[in-house]
């Protein structure tokens, strides 16, 4: 009797259809294929090869939500470009936009006011921060600890609202602007970032707690997923994966932007470039990133309030733009922006975000569109961690890896 | 006769009263109740409210029997490529025989309220209990799915380890009291003290063994979600999967009772008296709430724990918790001899 099913090859020759080649392996390998329909996959496939239990080969298969950002940065005005590339990564909208307002500001050849430099730090760290417990609430639940996961994720949301104190919007904020930044900082929100400082100081000890020093999770981490130094320089990964490995590369700290060199922070290097010297990083990088804020909010206090935005275009803003702004502390989008061209040139800019250093190439003929705009994305970088250090490694190592270099397929696939 | 001693004499048969209102109806209950105390208490510490919407009054309590009648009513998809024999009987054998034990395990010391009198209790108690993971490795065989195969596999390399750990650990109560009968044993243990104070390193490897066997956190790997969807059950739905889920908790009650009626004293402070009420109904209850709190340790592990590598579990079952077994052991034969029990 035979078996015929609806829709499938009827014949081996009906296999040839691309994408579903019949593929040789060698024998006594295991083929499974880690997604895209999987609860430990995300948007991605990984295609792993088992000789029992130990992964030989490891095949990352990305592109499963390639959004054309690059195409569609071409087709549309520069300022409605950024809300488009913050959905990149929606935790950490501000990191992501920050260095393509950098790059239109050197073609535009203008230096944004102090204040808004000031602005735009304090909610690149606020987002780096609940970017940060974002990626240990899934690493958490990777490896099966849901406590982690629920924690993680609620004590985000003290920061999505301090987030949505600062711009109007819990998520995709639009924040940044070609010279300035959208809104003043509201007068009650130094009290409130200060106490969700503390707030964030006393939960982390908590975390080291129930998740870093707890055994079990200790054992499933330590040794896991190691990178050499030398290794992590051959395969250029960044951001916290590079920097436990060994290697102290941070945008914020080799190529200050915004107000970046004139705060006191540093920048947490390990040497161990294991899964849990990954996870020690980012926890590390949240207690920078609360003195950060603290600073931030400091000065802002202590200096008068402006708008925060170029005088280019503020000297040319209505009246009722300025009372708008003096009432409610918003800046009120001037119409010219939208439509704005900007003189051609081509700029190059990179800053740091929760997940490492994104890149961006802006090139402009004149026009009120992007003639090119060119994204290299952290999680593009680390994607290929998956190839060359998951091999050797049991399956069960394969979301701890996954979580540990904190691989954001949105993000990666742009 | 009247009708209430008809009725009592018919449900207080002990065939009847173990095997349906103990094994059906209690471990239903009890399993539905865990569940409960599982996602309640985990929401505790995961400062989250747990079940609610349902009947906020009870706690959501409802919640759990709107999950169990989804799982009745839903639509069962058998796929083609499955073996359609034993994928169907498989979850439906491994659930009878997990609740099995419960059936010669005695819950009083008066002989007529025995189901099956016997002297090897203990050991016809743990061979049951031996035979149920086979059917979850068929079960996964059966589904003919890359991620249930190797769940299966899983499943079958920590049954290996588990084993003989829990039947040692086990036994170690019987060398200390030289009985393979739990009623001696339970004898033995109002006599001097509960097991669990006289030989911890033997219940300490029991309870590990079962959280082993039952894929309790740290050890739920054979159905980790993150590299094997559900394991060895990844192709089944509605009531089979259901049936699936529910045998791992059946059986977790199951050794809990042994576990209670070895190490913690079965009905110990009761002593059985006349009658059915003081005879069988009261010192059952005592034993299973003795069963119940066990369930809820059990249960509690989730919020603390994430889960071992499959390697590591097996290592710690082979070199740290077997050695246990087998000290429990001999500190079991030790008291034999020393005549302490």
């Amino acid at each position: 009797m035979s078996v015929s099913v609806i829709g499938g090859p009827k014949r081996e020759s009906d296999l040839k259809i691309p994408g579903t080649e019949v593929r040789k392996i060698e024998k006594d390998l295991y083929e499974v294929f880690i997604g895209p329909q999987h609860p430990g996959s995300g948007h991605m496939r990984i295609i792993i090869r088992v000789d029992g239990d130990v992964i030989v080969e490891a095949d990352p298969d990305m592109g499963y939500v390639h959004r054309t950002m690059e195409k569609l940065g071409e087709i549309r005005q520069y300022i409605k470009n950024i809300p488009l590339f913050e959905r990149m990564a929606i935790q950490d909208a501000c990191n992501v936009t920050v260095p393509y307002v950098l790059a239109l500001e050197k073609i535009l050849d203008i230096e944004p006011p102090q204040r808004a430099k000031y602005l735009r730090s304090l909610l690149c760290e606020i987002n780096r921060i609940a970017a940060h417990l974002y990626g240990f609430g899934i690493f958490g639940v990777f490896i099966g600890h849901s406590t982690m996961y629920m924690w993680a994720f609620a004590d985000r949301e003290v920061m999505v609202e301090l987030a949505e104190k600062l711009t109007g919007a819990r998520l995709t904020h639009s924040y940044p602007i070609p010279g300035g930044a959208r809104r003043d900082m509201p007068q009650d929100f130094p009290q409130a970032a200060r106490k969700a400082a503390r707030y964030m100081r006393r939960r982390l000890e908590e975390y080291r707690k129930i998740f870093l020093d707890n055994p079990v999770m200790k054992a499933r981490m330590e040794g896991v997923g190691y990178i050499p130094k030398k290794l992590a320089a051959e395969l250029g990964v960044v951001g916290p994966v590079a920097r436990a490995s060994g290697i102290k590369y941070d945008a914020r700290y080799n190529d200050p932007y915004d107000a970046y060199d004139e705060v006191d922070f540093e920048i947490p290097v390990f040497e161990e470039g294991d899964a849990l010297a990954r996870a020690w990083v980012k926890v590390e990088e949240i207690k920078q990133s609360l003195r950060i804020i603290e600073q931030a909010v400091d000065w802002l206090e202590s200096h008068t309030s402006e708008a925060p935005i170029h005088d280019k275009f503020w000297a040319k803003s209505p009246p009722l733009w300025k009372k708008v702004f003096e009432k409610e502390g918003r800046v009120k989008l001037l119409p010219m922006m939208a439509t704005m061209k900007i003189p051609p040139g081509k700029a190059f800019a990179r800053g740091e975000t929760a997940r490492g250093e994104i890149v961006y190439y802006v090139e402009s003929t004149g026009d009120s569109i992007p003639y090119r705009v060119r994204i290299v994305s952290p999680s593009a970088r680390n994607a290929i961690v998956f190839k060359y250090v998951v091999p050797g490694h049991r399956v069960m190592d394969l979301p701890t890896i996954y979580g540990s270099i904190d691989y954001f397929p949105p993000e990666a696939d742009r | 006769m009247s009708l209430v001693e008809v009725l009592a004499s018919i449900v207080f048969y002990p065939p009847i009263y173990q095997l349906v209102i103990v094994g059906l109806i209690v471990t239903l209950g009890v399993v539905i109740i865990i569940l409960w105390f599982e996602r309640k208490a985990t929401a505790r510490v995961q400062r989250r409210l747990g079940p609610y919407h349902v009947a906020p009054k009870l706690a959501g309590m409802p919640q759990l029997l709107a999950d169990l009648l989804r799982y009745a009513f839903q639509e069962i998809i058998i796929p083609r490529t499955v073996d359609r024999g034993v994928f169907i009987t498989a979850p439906i054998i491994a659930t009878v025989l997990s609740i099995l034990p419960i059936a010669v395990v005695p819950f009083t010391s008066i002989p007529d309220y025995w189901p099956i009198p016997m002297d090897y209790s203990v050991l016809v108690a743990l061979a049951i209990s031996t035979v149920s993971p086979i059917f979850l490795v068929l079960a996964g065989w059966a589904s003919n799915n890359k991620f249930s195969i190797i769940g299966g596999v899983r499943e079958a390399f920590i049954i290996t380890a588990y084993e003989l750990i829990a039947i040692l650990s086990i036994l170690s109560v019987s060398a200390a009291t030289l009985s393979f009968n739990f009623i001696d044993i339970v004898n033995a243990q109002m006599n001097t003290a509960w097991f669990i104070i006289l030989n911890p390193i033997a219940f300490m490897a029991a309870f590990l063994a079962v959280l082993m066997s039952t894929s309790g956190f740290p050890f739920e790997i054979p159905e980790s979600e993150n590299e094997v969807v559900a394991g060895p059950f990844t192709e089944y739905s509605g009531i089979l999967y259901g049936l699936n889920m529910g045998a791992a908790y059946m059986k977790r009650f199951a050794f809990s009772i042994i576990l209670a009626v070895a190490f913690l004293g079965g009905w110990s402070p009761l002593t059985p008296g006349e009658g059915i009420l003081y005879g069988y109904l009261l010192p059952s209850i005592v034993v299973i709430i003795k069963a119940f709190i066990l369930m809820m340790v059990f249960s509690f592990l989730r919020s603390v724990y994430g889960r071992y590598r499959l390697d590591q579990a097996l290592q710690g079952a082979w070199r740290l918790v077997f050695p246990m077994a087998l000290i429990g052991f001999g500190i079991g034969i030790i008291e034999a001899y020393l005549g302490l029990t």
